[in-house]
C-alpha cells in the first residue's frame, strides 16, 4: 500500500480518537439551564445519560485506539498468519450482558422522569388553552377572561406564574405545530382535532423564547413567542391590568379568537 | 431473416447501450443501480451544500424560504430513498449472487424489472423541477395534514407520491429476489451459517422492506387518494387522522433506517476479517445480532413520536434502548477481530475503521433521544439531525465507500488509486466532524430543525458557520472519490481475482467475473472458503503433506 507504510497511519488514528474525545464532552452537558421543576428532571437525567456515554464511548475508542496501534502492521517482511481466533463465549456474554443491565438502568431513570413529566396536578393554578395556526399563536385562559394572540415575529407573550403547576391545553387550527420552550426542555405537538395536555411548574421568573417545533409551511421559522414568568402577584395584577383593556405594556394583540388569517 | 428460419437473436457487442439497456446479469444491474444512486446523490449534496450555504448566518441570503422547503424534502428523500436504498441494492446486486456461489439471481427479468421501476420511480420524484409550483416541500417525512391540497397544492408533490411509491414496489419486488435466491441458489455446501455476513444482512434487509414497504405504499396510496379523489385518510376536519400518518410512514421509516444500516454493517463484517488476517470474531454471534436488530427495527417506530402525546412512552423507550445491545456486540466483534490480527490500512479498511469510529458516538446519541423525555427536548431540534447524520453520513457512507474501494477490482478489474483515496478519507472524516458536531451543540441548544432562518440574538450564527465550512470538505471528499474513479477507469483491468487475500466466493472468480460468474467453484467448509483454498494451496507448494490441518 502506498503511503500506509512508515509511522504515520498510527498517529492518524490517535489524533483521530482525541479529537474525538474533546468533541465528546463539547456534545455532553450543554443543555440551556432548566426553567421548570420537570426541565430540572429532564435536565439531570440527561447529564446522567452524557456520563454513561462518555464512559461507553471511551471505552470503545480507547479498544480501537489500542487494536490499530497493536496491530498494525509496520513492515512488509512482518507477515505470516495470526491466531485464528474465532470467538470467545465468555467475552461475548459479558458483552452482551453489561450493556443489558446499562440500558436497563437507563430505562429505569426514564421510567421515573416520566412519571414526573406526565404528571398532572389537581388544582393547577392557571389553566392556559395554546392554539397553534399557520402563522402564530394564541394564548386563552378561559376562567380569567383574558385572551392575548400574535401573528409572525415577535410574535405573542404568554405571561405565567411561578412556583405552582401551571396546565397549557393545545390544539392546532390547521397544521400540526409544536410548543416548544427550550428553556423548559420540553415541547409537545400542537395537533388539529385532538388536545394536548401538559402541566409544568416555573421555578424561576425570567422571559424565555418560545418557537413552534414542528415544519408546517413557509411560515415555519417565523411563529416564535414568549413565556414572561412571573410571581403569583405580578401575575394578579397582569390578568387585571389585560382585563381592564391590555395596558400591562405587553405585545399582545387584543381580541385574538378574530385574528384575520394571513402572514405577517 | 427469411420466415421460417429459425431466428437467432442477435447479441449486441459488449460495451454497447443496448447491453446495458436489455440486460438481466445481476452485475450489469448492479452497477447501473450504483451510477444511478450517485447521479441522485449529486443532486441531494448539492442542495444539502445550497442549504448550509443558507444557514451559514442568520437573515436570508441564498434562496427563498418556498425553494429552502423544497430543498430539504428533496434532499430527504433522495438521500433515503434514491440513493440510500438503491446503493443497498447496487451492492446486493453485485454481490449475493457471487457470495453464495450462483450464476444469477434467481428472477434475472424480475431483477431488471426492480431496476427500471425505480430509476422511472426516481425521475418522477425529481419532475417536480419541471412543474411551475416546484417539486414537493412537505418535508420527506409529509406529515398530514400539511401533505393535503389544502397546504400543499402543488403538482410537485403530487408526483413525490406517485414516484416513491414505484421505488417502493421495485424494492419489494428486489427484495423478493433477494431472499429467494439465498434460499434456493447457495452452492453446494454453503449452509446458512457458512454464507458471508454481508450477504446474511441482505436477508434480514429484504425481509425487513418486505414488511415495511407496504405501510409506506399504502400509506402513499392513501395520501393519493386524499389528493385526488376527495379521500379523507389523514383530514382532522373530515374525520380522518393525521396522527395515522405518522405511524404507516414509520412503521415503514424506521425499519428504512435498519435498511440503510445492516448492509454497511455487512460490509464492515467483510472488510474488518480481511485486513485483519483473521476471521470475524463471532460469526454466529454477529448473525444473531442481525436478526435481532431486525426483529427490534420493527418495535420502535413510534419513538419518532415521543412529542405527539398519544403514544406508550415507555414501551417505545424500551425496545429502542435494546437495539443498543445487538449493535454494541456488532461494534465489540469487530473491534475484537482487529485485536491480534495484523492490520493493514488500505483506503477501504481506514473507511471501515473510520466507520466504528464515527458510528458509535451516532449510536450513543441514539441510545440518548431514545429516552422519551430527553427526547421531548431534543425532538425536531438540530440534535436529531446530528444524530441522523452521524448514522447515516457518519456510518452507512463509510461503510457503503469501504465496500466501494473493496469491491471495485472485483468490478472493474481495476483498484481506486490509494493517494486520493486517503486525501478522501481525511476530507471526508474531518469534514464529517466539522459538519454535524456542531449541530448537536446547536441542538442541545434548541435550535429546530427545518428553519430557513435564525434570529442572530440566539447565538447560533458561529456553530451554523463551522457546519457549513464543514459540509464544503465533505464536498471536496466525493470530488476526490469522483476523479479517483474517473482516472482509474481510464487504465488497464489489471487486477488478480483476489487482489487482497479474500474470504468468502467472490474472491475465488476473476475480476470482473465472467457473464455467468464462476468456471468452479472452490469446496465449502466453512465461512471462509476462499482462505481455505489459498492455506491449502500453500500447504501443497510448500511440500507433501504430512497430516491432517
Amino acid at each position: 500500500m502506498s503511503g500506509a507504510t512508515g509511522g504515520g497511519p498510527g498517529r492518524d488514528p490517535g489524533r483521530l480518537a482525541l479529537l474525538s474525545v474533546v468533541v465528546a464532552l463539547l456534545v455532553g452537558g450543554c443543555l440551556p439551564a432548566a426553567a421548570t421543576a420537570e426541565g430540572r428532571q429532564i435536565g439531570g437525567l440527561y447529564d446522567v445519560f452524557v456520563v454513561i456515554a462518555a464512559g461507553v464511548f471511551l471505552l470503545v475508542y480507547a479498544l480501537a485506539t489500542f487494536a490499530i496501534i497493536r496491530y498494525r502492521v509496520l513492515r512488509r517482511r512482518d507477515r505470516g498468519e495470526p491466531r485464528q481466533v474465532e470467538g470467545n463465549e465468555l467475552i461475548e456474554a459479558i458483552w452482551t450482558a453489561v450493556p443489558l443491565l446499562v440500558v436497563g438502568g437507563l430505562f429505569v431513570g426514564t421510567l421515573a422522569v416520566l412519571s414526573r413529566t406526565e404528571a398532572r396536578a389537581a388544582t393547577p393554578a392557571a389553566e392556559i388553552h395554546v392554539r397553534g395556526f399557520r402563522w402564530g399563536w394564541s394564548f386563552d385562559y378561559p376562567t380569567e377572561g383574558v385572551a392575548v394572540s400574535g401573528l409572525g415575529i415577535p410574535g405573542p407573550e404568554v405571561v405565567v406564574p411561578t412556583g405552582q403547576p401551571i396546565r397549557f391545553v393545545i390544539s392546532s387550527d390547521d397544521v400540526i405545530h409544536s410548543f416548544y420552550v427550550p428553556r423548559f426542555l420540553f415541547k409537545r405537538d400542537v395537533i388539529p382535532g385532538r388536545e394536548n395536555v401538559f402541566d409544568v411548574t416555573v421555578e424561576e421568573a425570567g422571559t424565555y423564547h418560545g418557537q413552534c417545533a414542528e415544519f408546517c409551511g413557509v411560515g415555519h421559522s417565523a411563529m416564535p413567542f414568549t413565556v414572561r414568568a412571573v410571581s403569583p402577584e405580578d401575575y394578579t395584577a397582569w390578568l387585571a391590568s389585560e382585563r381592564a383593556g391590555g395596558a400591562s405594556g405587553s405585545e399582545a394583540f387584543p381580541g385574538a379568537t378574530s385574528l384575520p388569517a394571513g402572514s405577517p | 431473416m427469411t420466415t421460417g428460419a429459425i431466428t437467432v437473436r442477435p447479441v449486441p457487442p459488449a460495451g454497447s447501450a443496448l447491453v446495458w439497456l436489455t440486460t438481466t446479469d445481476h452485475k450489469r444491474i448492479g452497477i447501473m443501480y450504483a451510477v444511478a444512486a450517485f447521479a441522485f446523490f449529486m443532486v441531494g449534496g448539492v442542495l444539502a451544500l445550497l442549504m448550509r450555504a443558507e444557514l451559514a448566518q442568520p437573515g436570508l441570503q441564498v434562496m427563498s424560504v418556498e425553494s429552502y422547503d423544497q430543498s430539504f424534502t428533496m434532499h430527504g428523500t433522495i438521500m433515503m430513498l434514491l440513493f440510500g436504498t438503491p446503493m443497498v441494492a447496487a451492492f446486493a446486486n453485485y454481490l449475493v449472487p457471487l457470495q453464495v456461489g450462483a450464476a444469477d439471481m434467481v428472477f434475472p427479468r424480475l431483477n431488471a424489472l426492480s431496476f427500471w421501476l425505480f430509476l422511472s420511480g426516481g425521475i418522477i420524484v425529481l419532475s417536480g423541477y419541471l412543474t411551475q409550483s416546484g417539486p414537493a416541500d412537505v418535508g420527506w417525512t409529509g406529515y398530514a395534514p400539511l401533505n393535503e391540497p389544502t397546504f400543499s397544492s402543488s403538482t410537485g408533490t403530487d408526483l413525490w407520491i406517485v414516484g416513491l411509491a414505484l421505488t417502493g414496489i421495485a424494492s419489494i419486488m428486489g427484495a423478493v429476489n433477494f431472499v429467494a435466491t439465498i434460499f434456493t441458489r447457495r452452492a453446494p455446501g454453503m449452509s446458512m451459517f457458512r454464507m458471508p455476513m454481508f450477504t446474511w444482512t441482505i436477508l434480514v434487509t429484504s425481509l425487513l422492506i418486505l414488511f415495511a414497504f407496504p405501510a409506506i405504499t399504502a400509506a402513499l396510496a392513501m395520501l393519493l387518494l386524499d389528493r385526488r379523489f376527495g379521500a379523507s385518510f389523514f383530514v382532522p376536519t373530515e374525520g380522518g387522522d393525521p396522527i395515522l400518518w405518522q405511524h404507516l410512514f414509520w412503521f415503514f421509516g424506521h425499519p428504512e433506517v435498519y435498511i440503510l444500516a445492516l448492509p454497511f454493517f455487512g460490509i464492515l463484517s467483510e472488510v474488518i476479517p480481511v485486513f485483519s488476517r483473521k476471521p470475524l470474531f463471532g460469526y454466529r454471534a454477529m448473525v444473531l445480532a442481525t436478526i435481532l436488530i431486525g426483529f427490534l427495527s420493527m418495535s420502535v417506530w413510534a419513538h419518532h413520536m415521543f412529542t405527539t402525546g398519544v403514544i406508550s412512552l415507555p414501551f417505545f423507550s424500551i425496545t429502542s434502548f435494546l437495539i443498543a445491545v445487538p449493535t454494541g456486540i456488532k461494534i465489540f466483534n469487530w473491534i475484537a477481530t482487529m485485536i491480534g490480527g495484523r492490520l493493514t490500512f488500505p483506503t477501504a479498511m481506514l473507511f471501515a475503521t473510520g466507520f466504528i469510529y464515527l458510528f458509535t458516538l451516532g449510536g450513543i446519541t441514539g441510545v440518548i433521544v431514545a429516552s422519551a423525555p430527553l427526547d421531548f427536548h431534543l425532538q425536531d431540534t438540530y440534535f436529531v439531525v446530528a444524530h441522523m447524520h452521524n448514522v447515516l453520513v457518519g456510518g452507512s457512507l463509510m461503510g457503503m465507500f469501504a465496500g466501494l474501494y473493496f469491491w471495485f477490482p472485483k468490478m472493474t478489474g481495476r483498484r481506486l488509486g490509494e493517494r486520493l483515496g486517503k486525501t478522501h478519507f481525511w476530507l471526508w472524516t474531518i469534514g464529517f466532524v466539522a459538519t454535524f458536531i456542531p449541530q448537536y451543540e446547536l441542538g442541545a441548544d434548541g435550535m429546530p430543525r427545518r428553519y430557513v432562518d435564525y434570529s442572530p440574538d440566539l447565538g447560533w450564527g458561529t456553530l451554523n458557520l463551522v457546519s457549513t465550512m464543514g459540509s464544503l470538505l465533505l464536498g471536496l471528499g466525493f470530488l476526490a472519490f469522483l476523479v479517483n474513479v474517473g482516472l482509474t477507469l481510464r487504465r488497464a483491468p489489471d487486477q488478480p481475482a483476489d487482489p487482497w487475500g479474500g474470504n468468502s466466493l467472490e474472491w475465488w472468480t476473476t475480476s470482473p467475473p465472467p457473464e455467468h460468474d464462476f468456471e468452479s467453484l472452490p469446496p465449502i467448509r466453512s465461512t471462509r472458503p476462499v482462505y481455505d483454498a489459498r492455506i491449502a494451496a500453500e500447504q501443497a507448494r510448500a511440500g507433501p503433506v504430512t497430516g491432517e490441518s
